[in-house]
C-alpha cells in the first residue's frame, strides 16, 4: 500500500492544476446562471437523425437485431411514404466505448457515403460501400438539431463530406457507432465488426 | 413542471454546482487548452443541470464522464482547425494560466507517455482527481471491477516503465 501512496503522491506532484486558482465567486454564478438560464433549444435537440432508404433494391428486408441497440438516441415512426418522422428522447450524454462486437449484432445496416445535398433537415447520402444489409444507392437521412454529442466529428451531417453510418431498425446507431468516415478509430470498429 | 418543482432544482443545483466547477475544471485544466477547457466546462455544466435528476448522489465522478465526453467531442471537432490553432499558438503562445508544477519530474511524464493512453488515464484520474476505482468506473463507463483490475494494471506497468528507464526513485520493494 505504501509503494502505492508513494505513486500517487509522486503523480501528484506532477498535477498541471494544483496551483490552477479556483474560480472566483462570480465566474462560479455567472457559469451556473448561464448553464440554468440556457434555453433548451440549443441542448436539447443534438441529436436527431434517422434513416430512411429510398434504395435502389426494394425493400431491405429489416431483419430486427435480437441484441439490444448500444444506444438508440432517437425515436423513428416510419409515415407510409417512408417519410421520417422524429421524436427525440434527448441524448445520452454517457456512452460506453464502442465495441465492434455490440455494432456487429446490432446494426441491421451500415455504410459508407457521402452527403450529396442537405434540404430543410433531409440529408441525402449517395452510398459508395454497404458493410451490411441490402444494397442501397442512395439514403436520407432526417437531420434535426444543430450537433449531436454523440456523433464522431463535427456532430452534424455536413454536404461534400463522407460519412460511415449504421442503424438499428431505422435509427442512426450513434454513441461513436456514426460519423465522419475520418473520425479517429471509427473505420477500423467498422472493419472489425463487418 | 410547476413553479415550486423549478425553484427546488435550481436550488438544488446551486447548492452542487461550485464543486462540480471546481472539480470540472481542474480535470480540463490537466487535459486541454484554456479555451477549450472553458467550452466544454461551460456544455458540461448545461448537461448537468439538464440531466440534474440523473445525477447520482456521487456526482463528481458522473460529472467527469460528461465532461470527458464532452471533452472528446469537442477534440474530434477541432481537429480541422488543429494545425492552424497550433501554429497559432507557436507564433503568440498564449498567457500560461497554469504554472508547472514546481520541479518538472521527467522520468514519470517519460514514462505516462510510454503507457497507452487509456492506461496514463487511469492513474490520472486515480491521483490527480482522486478517484477510486468505483469512480473511475463511473467516469470510464466501465465495471468497477474491470476498473480496479486496469488500475492496478497500470501501477505495475508505471513502476516498471520507471524502473527500465534507469532512474527510479526510491521505490524500495519494486519488482526486479
Amino acid at each position: 500500500m505504501t509503494d502505492d501512496d508513494d505513486l500517487r503522491a509522486r503523480l501528484r506532484r506532477a498535477d498541471p492544476a494544483a496551483s490552477l486558482e479556483p474560480a472566483s465567486p462570480a465566474q462560479v454564478a455567472h457559469l451556473v446562471e448561464e448553464a440554468m438560464s440556457s434555453s433548451t433549444k440549443k441542448w436539447a435537440l443534438p441529436v436527431a437523425a434517422a434513416l430512411v432508404l429510398i434504395a435502389g433494391g426494394a425493400a431491405w428486408a429489416v431483419t430486427r437485431p435480437s441484441a439490444p441497440e448500444p444506444t438508440p438516441a432517437v425515436a423513428v415512426s416510419s409515415l407510409p411514404a417512408r417519410v421520417v418522422e422524429l421524436t427525440t428522447t434527448g441524448v445520452q450524454a454517457k456512452c460506453r466505448e464502442p465495441q465492434p462486437e455490440q455494432l456487429a449484432s446490432s446494426a441491421d445496416f451500415a455504410f459508407e457515403g457521402t452527403v450529396l445535398m442537405i434540404d430543410n433537415g433531409r440529408v441525402t447520402l449517395t452510398v459508395s460501400r454497404v458493410y451490411r444489409g441490402e444494397a442501397a444507392d442512395e439514403v436520407a437521412v432526417a437531420q434535426a438539431g444543430d450537433s449531436s454529442e454523440t456523433m464522431l466529428g463535427s456532430g452534424k451531417f455536413e454536404k461534400g463530406r463522407n460519412y460511415l453510418v449504421s442503424s438499428a431498425d431505422g435509427s442512426v446507431l450513434i454513441c461513436g457507432y456514426s460519423g465522419e468516415a475520418d473520425a479517429i478509430g471509427l473505420r477500423d470498429l467498422y472493419e472489425a465488426a463487418f | 413542471m410547476d413553479l415550486v418543482n423549478v425553484d427546488s432544482r435550481r436550488a438544488r443545483f446551486e447548492t452542487l454546482a461550485p464543486a462540480v466547477i471546481d472539480a470540472v475544471r481542474r480535470y480540463l485544466a490537466r487535459r486541454t487548452d484554456p479555451a477549450t477547457a472553458d467550452d466544454v466546462l461551460s456544455e458540461t455544466l448545461l448537461i448537468c443541470w439538464r440531466r440534474l435528476d440523473e445525477m447520482p448522489a456521487e456526482h463528481l465522478p458522473w460529472a467527469y464522464g460528461v465532461a470527458r465526453l464532452c471533452l472528446a467531442n469537442a477534440e474530434r471537432g477541432q481537429r480541422r482547425q488543429f494545425r492552424l490553432l497550433a501554429r497559432i499558438s507557436r507564433l503568440d503562445p498564449p498567457p500560461q494560466t497554469v504554472d508547472g508544477p514546481a520541479p518538472a519530474d521527467d522520468d514519470l511524464a517519460a514514462a505516462l507517455c510510454r503507457l497507452r493512453p487509456e492506461e496514463a488515464e487511469i492513474l490520472r484520474l486515480w491521483a490527480w482527481e482522486d478517484l477510486a476505482p468505483a469512480g473511475i468506473a463511473v467516469v470510464l463507463g466501465i465495471s468497477a471491477n474491470a476498473a480496479s483490475i486496469r488500475l492496478h494494471r497500470a501501477k505495475e506497468k508505471l513502476r516498471k516503465t520507471m524502473t527500465a528507464s534507469g532512474h527510479e526513485e526510491s521505490t524500495e520493494g519494486s519488482r526486479p
